[in-house]
């Protein structure tokens, strides 16, 4: 059950900023100030320029920690107070902390090297070995809250923190823990990042419009948007839920993960290894395609993601895929990479307990290879009984998680 | 107290998180300040960037290091080693 939610996002930080912006519409996608970018090829990003770290956590504890670091701790922080969770209360050696990140300390890595290069070995900092490391991500929400069930990190590319809300339903399926704080994080807006995503061609390059420039399913897309945050949801047995009174936002029901085989960062064309991980989820999470009412996309605004992604959904649902609303979080917030599908699951959560689905902004030319109803740029109120969210990373990873609405 | 001091004074208080005014020459780096042997590695590295010149590379090994206890023991290391 999700009794939580953190978002540390480009549109807001907490439930209520999150939630409002990204059903009214609201771009996070700005120039980039983190760095002198005048000369890249892509000069925009979706940052978060109001975080302050040290509003969740002391100034000393966030000296230590890379930006993705902090911003996870932020999230669990947030998500935390948002399910009224009082940590004196539980058995802490029972919760776990599942934080999966893509690029963890890429950041840091970029600058001891070149502290490195410039002045030798001897100024490589004390601390860039446990500020860089991608288990911080899991590691310091662990430390910071006292968290002392198994502490996990993985990395699945642009599918990170979908698998973390899979392994973390095992983990408490398993019985290895009663409650777990799942998410994602992602902090790599710097040259480095920036630079080798451009070159990449997989960035979006209309610098001029940074709002516009993230378009996912819309025939003018032309790349994604990098963009930074995290975000941790609580998640516990029905029985943990239940026993301490808690608002349930939305079931777990199940997931499903593939791997396509097959390239280094395009998708199978026909997005045959998605649809797999679509209809995984469905066997997982007990739903007949039917059951389903809205899928939280991928969406990236890449022009092979968006077209395999929706035959996957055709392939996976058949003449239902036509009545499904499918929309993309990232046409506002841009790719979160490694926290990307933590905020689609938040999304999907809010959009089931609040029947309301937030919208694809920026759609204005059709394709014809993106045929489905992807509530084009106003936000829908429609009752949610099941959803879908989907994950897909460079390197053919593919998660997807099913979502229930639990009926108080 | 002397510009060196003020130096050493500023730099410990960054890189520890802690108010200036809280930092003197008395201050024991573990005990009154909250640092652990992490925070005084990083810390003698920033000290050795900031008092390296052109002319002069300050070097505290890893050994003398180990040896600093008080903000002191880090002004008399620089001073003693040339620092200004």
């Amino acid at each position: 059950m999700i009794t939580g939610i953190g978002p540390v996002t480009p549109i807001g930080i907490g439930v209520d900023a999150f939630w409002e912006n990204l059903c009214a519409g609201r771009s996070g996608v700005r120039p980039i100030t983190a760095f002198d970018a005048s000369e890249m090829k892509v000069q925009i990003a979706a940052d978060v320029p109001d975080f302050e770290p040290e509003r969740f956590m002391d100034a000393k504890s966030a000296r230590r920690m890379a930006r993705f670091a902090q911003m996870a701790v932020a999230a669990a922080q947030l998500a935390r107070a948002d399910a009224g969770l009082d940590l004196a209360t539980v058995d802490l050696e029972r919760v776990a902390s599942v934080v999966n990140t893509g690029g963890g300390g890429v950041t840091t890595i970029a600058e001891e090297t070149r502290a490195l290069a410039r002045r030798g070995a001897g100024r490589v900092g004390a601390l860039f070995v446990p500020m860089m490391a991608a288990n911080m991500a899991s590691c310091q929400v662990s430390m910071e809250l006292g968290l002392q069930g198994p502490a996990i990190t993985g990395t699945a590319a642009c599918a990170s923190s979908i698998y973390s809300f899979i392994e973390a339903k095992q983990i408490i399926q398993y019985g290895e823990a009663d409650l777990a704080f799942v998410g994602g994080t992602e902090s790599n807006i710097s040259e480095l990042g920036i630079a080798g995503l451009a070159n990449m061609h997989a960035l979006s390059r209309r610098n001029d419009d940074p709002e516009g420039a993230s378009r996912p399913f819309d025939g003018e897309r032309d790349g994604f948007v990098f963009g930074e945050g995290a975000i941790v949801c609580v998640v516990e047995s029905l029985d943990a839920a239940r026993a301490r009174g808690a608002r349930i936002y939305a079931e777990v029901l199940g997931g499903g993960r593939t791997a396509d085989a097959h390239h280094l960062t395009a998708p199978r064309p026909d997005g045959s290894g998605a649809a797999r991980a679509l209809r995984g989820a469905l066997h997982d999470g007990g739903l007949a395609p039917e059951d389903v009412d809205y899928i939280c996309a991928h969406g990236t605004g890449t022009p092979l993601n968006d077209a395999a992604e929706t035959r996957a959904i055709h392939a996976a649902f058949g003449a239902h895929a036509g009545r499904l609303a499918v929309s993309s979080t990232k046409s506002m917030t841009g790719h979160l990479m490694g926290s990307a599908g933590a905020l689609s699951v938040a999304a999907a959560a809010l959009a089931i307990h609040r029947g309301l689905v937030p919208p694809t902004i920026n759609l204005q030319t059709p394709d014809p290879e993106c045929d489905l109803d992807y509530v084009p740029n106003e936000s829908r109120a429609m009752p949610v009984r099941a959803a879908l969210v989907n994950g897909f990373g460079f390197g053919g990873q593919n998660g997807v998680v099913a979502l229930g609405r639990v009926d108080s | 107290m002397s510009i060196l001091e003020q130096r050493v004074v500023t730099i410990v208080a960054e890189q520890l998180r802690v108010p200036s005014d809280k930092v003197t020459a008395e201050s024991h780096l573990l005990d009154d300040l909250n640092a652990d042997s992490l925070d005084v590695v990083d810390l003698t590295i920033a000290l050795e960037e900031e008092f390296s010149s052109a002319e002069q590379a300050i070097e505290i090994s890893e050994e003398a290091a180990a040896e600093m206890r008080t903000v002191q023991d880090l002004i008399t290391f620089l001073e003693e080693h040339g620092a200004a």
